[in-house]
C-alpha cells in the first residue's frame, strides 16, 4: 500500500512542479515515458523489459526497461539503495546467488531471454563479465588469476596429466595473459613478475587485474560495479582511460557513484532514483545539460 | 605533588630512585626464576648458592626487596621521591594484598603458635581486613607498596630465622595425610612475594598513577608469560634428560653396526644401532626395545588422518557451501561439539562393542585406526568449517562471474585458501589422539611387549588372494602396541618389574621420550605444511 501510496505523492508533486513543460497536454505518465526513451544508432546489445526485483519483502526494483547498446559505454547512476547494482547483477544473473531474490520481467541478450529454462549459466557469464566494486583477485599468482576461467572452462589445458601426455597449453596461455594484460594495460607493470601473488600488487593494479581476468573469457559485455570507488584519483583515471579504450571492442555497462565520472567516460547515461525507479535514460550530454526530469537535476 | 601541576612532557634523565625502583623490579625477576628452579628442584634448599645456603640467600633477596619497596612508598609519601599517585590503590589491589596477609597468618597462628586451625582461619579473616584497609584507604603510594612490600620482609625475615628450614615440615594432622614440607612452601612463597613486589616495584618505577599502574600490569603479564614458556621447556627437558639413557643404552655407531632394513625393495644397513628404537622385547635380546610401538602409534596416527580428513572436510564443504542454513545444520553443529568433547573412553568402548566384533573379533590396528578416526572427525568438521567460513565471500563471486561452477570454485578457490585452517584442526587433534591411551587400551592393544618381528608392516602387509575382494592385509588384523598404552602398561601395573627390563624407570622415561618425539614430528610435518600452503596464499 505505501508503496503506491509513494508513487502517486511522486506523481502530484512532478504534477505541480512541471505545469509548463506538458503544454501539449498528455499525461505525466507519458512524459516520464519519454524521458526514458533513448534512440540510437546501432544494435540492441542487451534489454531489459518489465524488470522487477524483490529481496524478500523489499520491492529492490520497480518495473525497470532498458535498451543497452553494443560497444558503448553505458553509465547507471543514482543515489545508494536506487537499485543500479541490482540491475547490472541482474544482467548475468548473479542474483541468482542470493536466496532471497525474486525476479520477474525480461532480460535479452543479443535478443535472447536470460530468464528461461534451460539458459547455460556459464556461457552467460563468460559472455557477460563483470567487475566488483573492491579488487577481488584470487590468492593466487598473477598467472594464475588470468588463466583461472579459460583453464576452468577446459578452453586451456595446463593441468599436470596433459603436461605428462605433452598436450598441455602452457604457449597458449602465455599468449592469453599477455593479451589480457595488455588489453587491461597492466602488462608494462608486472610482465617481470607474473608469478607473483595477485595481492602484493596495489589497489588499482588488482582492479585492473581484476578486468584482466574479466576479459580472459572473452565477454561480449563487462559490468562493472562502482570499479573505481575503493581507488585514488590516479588509479581511478588509469581504470577510466582503460574503459575508454575497452569500449571499441566490448559493450561496457558501468554504475558509479559519481556524476562527473559518468559524465567523463560513458556515452548513455542511466538515472535511478531511490525506489527502484529508472528515472531518465538518453544520450550522456543531454542528460546531464538538460535533463528532463526537475528530479534528476536536482 | 597529588596536585593538577603538569609534569614534563619528556623526561630527560634517569634519576636515582628510577634506577633504585628499576633494580628492585630486576631483584624480583631473579627471585621468580630461582623459585621456579627451586620449584622443579633444580636448585636444591638444602645446598648453598653463591657462597651461602640457599634459603638464607631468598631470604635476604626477600626482606631486599621488601625493604626497598617499602621505602620507596614511604619516600614517596614523604615527599623524597617525585610521583603521581592517586588518591587509593583501588580495590582490586586492596583484595590482592588481602589473599597472601591471609594465608600468612593463618600459618603463624595455626602453626608457629600453634593455636589450631579454628583459630588459624579468624587470623586469616582479621588479618586479610587489615591489609585490605592498609591497602586500599592511604594514598596510593603507601597502599600499594607498604602492605605488599612488609610480605617479603616478613616471609624473608621467617627463612633467615629458621623457622622455616630446609628441613621444614608440617604434617597438618586431617585424615588424609597431607604434609607441606619446605621443598614446596619456600619455593611458593617466594614465588608469591617475588611476583607481588615486583608488581609494586614496578609500580613505583612508573611513579604511580596511570603510568605506574600500566607498568604494574606489564611487569606481571611478562612474568607470566615467561613462566608459561618456562614451564613448557622444563616439561620438555626434564623429559630429555631423564630419557635419553634409556635411549642410548648400548648404542653403537659406525658402519657396520645397524640392523638390515629393507625399504621399497633396497637393502641397506644403517650406519648406527640404537636397540631401544629398532629392537622390540624378547628374551634373548641384548637390550629391549619399542620398536613395534612405535611402529604401531605412526601407523595408527596415519590411518586415523586418511579415514578421517576427507570425511571431515567434505562433510565441511556440504555443511558451509552446500546447506541452507537452518535447524538440519544448527543440529550437525550441536552434534559435532558434543562428538569432540564426548570422553576417549566412550569412544573406546564403542570401538570395543561395535567394531572388534565385525573385524576378526580380536583388537586389531584397524579398529584402533578406526576409532581414533571418530575421535578426530569433529575436530576436522568444525575447524575445516571456521575455515571454510573464513573465505572471503569475494572471492566466490568472483568465480562465479567468470561462470565457473560451484565444485570448481571450491576446489579451485576456497579449499586452497581454506587449507592453512584445515591443517591446523589436523595438527590439533593429531596431538589429542597420537596421546590416547584408553581408545587403543580396548581397541588395539595386544600385549605390552610385542617381539620386534612382531612390528606392525602395514605395506608389506598388503597380499592377493584367490577370493573377493582379492586384496587382503593381516597385518591391518593383528592386534600390535601403541607408545601411550605401553607407557600405561609399565606404570599401571608394573609390568616388567621382574622381567626382562634391565631397569624399568629408564625404560619408561626413554618411552615417554620417543612418545614426545613421534608426536613432536607429526606437529612439525603439519606446521611445515601449514606454512607452504599459507605462504602460497600470501605475498611476501
Amino acid at each position: 500500500m505505501s508503496e503506491i501510496e509513494q508513487t502517486q505523492t511522486q506523481t502530484t508533486e512532478q504534477a505541480t512542479d512541471q505545469p509548463l513543460e506538458t503544454t501539449t497536454g498528455e499525461s505525466d505518465e507519458e512524459v516520464r515515458e519519454e524521458w526514458r526513451q533513448y534512440d540510437f544508432q546501432g544494435s540492441t546489445k542487451l534489454a531489459a523489459g518489465d524488470l522487477n526485483v524483490h529481496y524478500g519483502d523489499d520491492h529492490a526494483l520497480k518495473d525497470v526497461s532498458i535498451e543497452i547498446p553494443e560497444q558503448s559505454v553505458t553509465a547507471l547512476i543514482g543515489p545508494s539503495g536506487c537499485g543500479k547494482s541490482t540491475v547490472l547483477r541482474c544482467f548475468n544473473r548473479m542474483n541468482d546467488r542470493i536466496s532471497s531474490a525474486r525476479i520477474e520481467g525480461s532480460v535479452t541478450l543479443d535478443g535472447m531471454e536470460i530468464y528461461q529454462d534451460g539458459v547455460n549459466l556459464v556461457e552467460l557469464r563468460k559472455r557477460v563479465g563483470m567487475v566488483f566494486q573492491s579488487p577481488n583477485p584470487f590468492p593466487k599468482s598473477i598467472r594464475e588469476n588470468i588463466a583461472y576461467g579459460p583453464e576452468k572452462h577446459g578452453d586451456l589445458e595446463t593441468g599436470l596429466l596433459s603436461r605428462l601426455l605433452g598436450r598441455s597449453d602452457e604457449a597458449a596461455r602465455e599468449e592469453l595473459v599477455e593479451r589480457c594484460l595488455r588489453d587491461a594495460a597492466l602488462w608494462n607493470e608486472v610482465h617481470d613478475r607474473l608469478d607473483d601473488n595477485a595481492l602484493g600488487l596495489s589497489g588499482g593494479q588488482q582492479q585492473r587485474l581484476c578486468i584482466a581476468r574479466c576479459l580472459s573469457v572473452d565477454p561480449d559485455v563487462i559490468l562493472m560495479d562502482e570499479p573505481a570507488s575503493a581507488l585514488d584519483p590516479i588509479a581511478t583515471a588509469k581504470i577510466e582511460d582503460l574503459i575508454d579504450d575497452l569500449s571499441e571492442e566490448y559493450t561496457v555497462i558501468i554504475v558509479t557513484h559519481s556524476m562527473q565520472q559518468a559524465a567523463r567516460i560513458s556515452d548513455q547515461t542511466a538515472v535511478f532514483l531511490t525506489g527502484g525507479e529508472l528515472v531518465e535514460y538518453g544520450d550522456t550530454d543531454q542528460v546531464f545539460e538538460d535533463p528532463q526530469s526537475d528530479r534528476v537535476e536536482d | 605533588m597529588a596536585s593538577a601541576t603538569r609534569n614534563d612532557l619528556v623526561e630527560t634523565d634517569t634519576s636515582r630512585t628510577d634506577a633504585v625502583a628499576a633494580a628492585t623490579v630486576g631483584v624480583s625477576a631473579v627471585l621468580f626464576v630461582l623459585a621456579l628452579f627451586a620449584l622443579v628442584e633444580v636448585v636444591t634448599l638444602t645446598e648453598s648458592l653463591a657462597g651461602l645456603p640457599t634459603v638464607t640467600l631468598l631470604g635476604l633477596l626477600l626482606v631486599l626487596l621488601g625493604g626497598t619497596v617499602v621505602a620507596f612508598g614511604v619516600g614517596s609519601r614523604l615527599g623524597y621521591v617525585d610521583t603521581t599517585p592517586r588518591m587509593s590503590a583501588g580495590l582490586i589491589a586492596g583484595l590482592a594484598a588481602a589473599v597472601p596477609w591471609a594465608a600468612v597468618a593463618w600459618g603463624v597462628v595455626a602453626h608457629t603458635l600453634n593455636f589450631g586451625n579454628a583459630a588459624g582461619f579468624v587470623a586469616a579473616g582479621v588479618a586479610a581486613a587489615a591489609a585490605f584497609a592498609a591497602t586500599s584507604f592511604p594514598r596510593e603510594d603507601v597502599g600499594s607498596t607498604v602492605p605488599i612490600g612488609l610480605l617479603p620482609v616478613v616471609v624473608g625475615l621467617v627463612f633467615l630465622t629458621s623457622v622455616i628450614g630446609p628441613t621444614w615440615t608440617w604434617p597438618l594432622g586431617w585424615e588424609q595425610p597431607v604434609t607441606f614440607n619446605a621443598e614446596l612452601v619456600i619455593p611458593v612463597a617466594t614465588l608469591f612475594c617475588a611476583l607481588y613486589a615486583g608488581w609494586a616495584a614496578a609500580k613505583a618505577y612508573g611513579g604511580f598513577g596511570a603510568r605506574g599502574r600500566r607498568m604494574g600490569a606489564y611487569t606481571l603479564i611478562y612474568l607470566n608469560a615467561t613462566s608459561i614458556v618456562a614451564f613448557l621447556f622444563v616439561l620438555i627437558a626434564f623429559t630429555v634428560v631423564q630419557g635419553l639413557p634409556g635411549i642410548f643404552t648400548g648404542a653403537q655407531f659406525g658402519f657396520g653396526t645397524g640392523p638390515e632394513s629393507t625399504i621399497l625393495g633396497v637393502t641397506f644397513q644403517w650406519p648406527f644401532s640404537l636397540p631401544f628404537v629398532m629392537n622390540g622385547v624378547a628374551l634373548l635380546n641384548d637390550f629391549q626395545g619399542v620398536l613395534p610401538a612405535i611402529a604401531g602409534t605412526i601407523w595408527l596416527v596415519i590411518g586415523a588422518v586418511v579415514f578421517a580428513v576427507p570425511l571431515g572436510v567434505g562433510a565441511a564443504i556440504f555443511l558451509t557451501e552446500y546447506a541452507e542454513r537452518g535447524r538440519f545444520t544448527q543440529v550437525v553443529e550441536v552434534a559435532t561439539n558434543g562428538l569432540w568433547s564426548t570422553p576417549s573412553i566412550v569412544f573406546g568402548l564403542f570401538g570395543f562393542a561395535f567394531l572388534i566384533p565385525r573385524f576378526g573379533n580380536q583388537k586389531s590396528l584397524l579398529s584402533g585406526m578406526l576409532t581414533l578416526a571418530f575421535m578426530l572427525l569433529p575436530l576436522v568438521v568444525i575447524t575445516s568449517r571456521e575455515a571454510m567460513l573464513a573465505v572471503p565471500d569475494e572471492y566466490r563471486d568472483a568465480s562465479a562471474a567468470l561462470g565457473v561452477s560451484k565444485w570448481q570454485t571450491i576446489r579451485s578457490v576456497v579449499l586452497p585458501a581454506a587449507l592453512p585452517g584445515v591443517v591446523t584442526g589436523i595438527i590439533l587433534g593429531v596431538g589429542r589422539i597420537a596421546g590416547e591411551t584408553a581408545p587403543i587400551l580396548l581397541t588395539m592393544a595386544g600385549g605390552t611387549f610385542t617381539p620386534g618381528g612382531q612390528t606392525v608392516d602395514v605395506i608389506g602387509g598388503f597380499e592377493f588372494t584367490s577370493a573377493p575382494p582379492f586384496v587382503a592385509n593381516p597385518e591391518l588384523l593383528e592386534a600390535t602396541s601403541a607408545l601411550p598404552y605401553q607407557l600405561f602398561a609399565l606404570i599401571t601395573a608394573g609390568v616388567g618389574e621382574s622381567s626382562n627390563l634391565a631397569n624399568i624407570d629408564q625404560f619408561k622415561w626413554a618411552t615417554a621420550l620417543i612418545l614426545l618425539v613421534v608426536v613432536l614430528s607429526f606437529y612439525a610435518v603439519g606446521i611445515g605444511a601449514r606454512y607452504y600452503f599459507r605462504r602460497k596464499l600470501q605475498y611476501e
